[in-house]
């Protein structure tokens, strides 16, 4: 064969889609999606929670026993136990809200851009949340004389939390806008 | 540009020229389409506010998907092995009511080249000159040129073994 009759071949290729979509894989696939954003925004919010309670309950039992012990030390458990509330009435809330979809393709993926919009919400707010506590430790370390040595390290971790919390936000970002042109694509296909 | 302006054009990309991108992805895969689809839509998408007119609708439509596929393609060989079990169900559906054996044949022979050749057989076959190759892969024209010949030769050969077992 010459490869003019190749391209003849090729021009010969039908310009009708060669595709259709599959309104059930498609539907599978958003719903897959929405179950691992729920997962991720659920493993989120409980991690926090146990980690905000964690910290919180030890440095309110601990610190009556503490040499050197301050009125901050007691701001930032309770602190951590003012986020911890939020956590657990965003969850409440979240959980209400996801009965307002219906289970059809565009209900679940309305959910699913939803969720995503959650999960990414809550992120921002947990590493925001890092600043007012970072500032609390540091009063408590002036307060306690060792304001150089507890600047350091807030500063440190503040930064690692900083841009662990932003490479995560970019993640969330990406998979919500994935789904929010999805579902623009869709809406634009009606 | 607004977003609604973005998704506007895009639309009136994809009814226009969506051909392209079905045969940039028919050339790039054999099973997983629907990622790849969905992958080149985004990044058309995204390419929008960047298009200048300096080049066809279809030019800009063929550099972003072959740019994409090829990327794309490496990292799905990086990844080979791990499929999910979603990546079984696919999104598209074949749609063909009548497939030329011949043109099966050639995605086929497409499919066995490298990344790079692959994008230069598409746009060969498509008619593009060497000028506009150079500039959507980014190779220079005399590359382009030594790739075609050689690509030519090589598609001829195998096109006898397949004219001689008369499939």
């Amino acid at each position: 064969m010459e490869f003019d009759e190749m391209k003849k071949i090729w021009d010969g290729q039908s310009h009708q889609s060669l595709y259709v979509i599959d309104e059930k894989a498609l539907h599978n696939r958003i719903r897959s999606k929405m179950n691992s954003v729920r997962h991720a925004a659920s493993i989120t919010e409980w991690l926090s929670i146990i980690v905000y309670l964690g910290a919180g309950g030890i440095l309110l039992v601990l610190n009556p026993f503490k040499p050197g012990a301050n009125i901050f030390m007691y701001l930032e458990a309770a602190w951590m136990f003012v986020t911890v509330a939020y956590l657990v009435v965003s969850r409440s809330r979240r959980i209400k809200a996801s009965r307002r979809f219906d289970r059809t393709l565009h209900g679940d993926l309305d959910h699913a851009i939803s969720l995503a919009g959650y999960k990414l919400r809550l992120s921002r707010i947990m590493v925001w949340n890092l600043l007012p506590m970072g500032a609390i430790m540091i009063f408590s370390g002036w307060e306690a004389g060792k304001l150089l040595k507890v600047s350091v390290v807030i500063l440190i971790s503040y930064a690692l939390a900083f841009y662990v919390g932003s490479k995560g936000n970019r993640v969330d970002k990406r998979r919500r806008r994935e789904l929010q042109v999805l579902k623009e694509k869709l809406d634009a296909g009606n | 540009m607004t977003e609604k302006e973005q998704l506007d054009i895009l639309e009136e990309w994809l009814r226009l020229h969506k051909g392209v991108i079905f045969k940039v992805v028919r050339a790039y895969t054999v099973e997983d389409y629907d990622d790849l689809f969905q992958e080149i839509i985004i990044q058309v998408w995204r390419s929008v506010p960047a298009f200048r007119q300096e080049a066809s609708v279809s030019t800009w439509l063929y550099r972003i998907s072959l740019n994409t596929a090829i990327t794309w393609s490496k990292k799905e060989r990086k990844h080979a092995g791990a499929e999910t079990l979603d990546k079984v169900e696919h999104l598209l559906q074949d749609n063909r009511t009548q497939i030329d054996p011949r043109l099966t044949w050639l995605y086929g022979e497409i499919h066995k080249l490298d990344e790079i050749d692959r994008s230069v057989t598409l746009l060969l076959l498509e008619g593009f000159s060497y000028k506009e190759m150079s500039a959507i892969l980014g190779i220079s024209e005399s590359n382009v040129g030594v790739k075609i010949n050689r690509i030519k030769k090589q598609l001829i050969a195998r096109s006898k073994n397949y004219d001689s077992h008369g499939i």
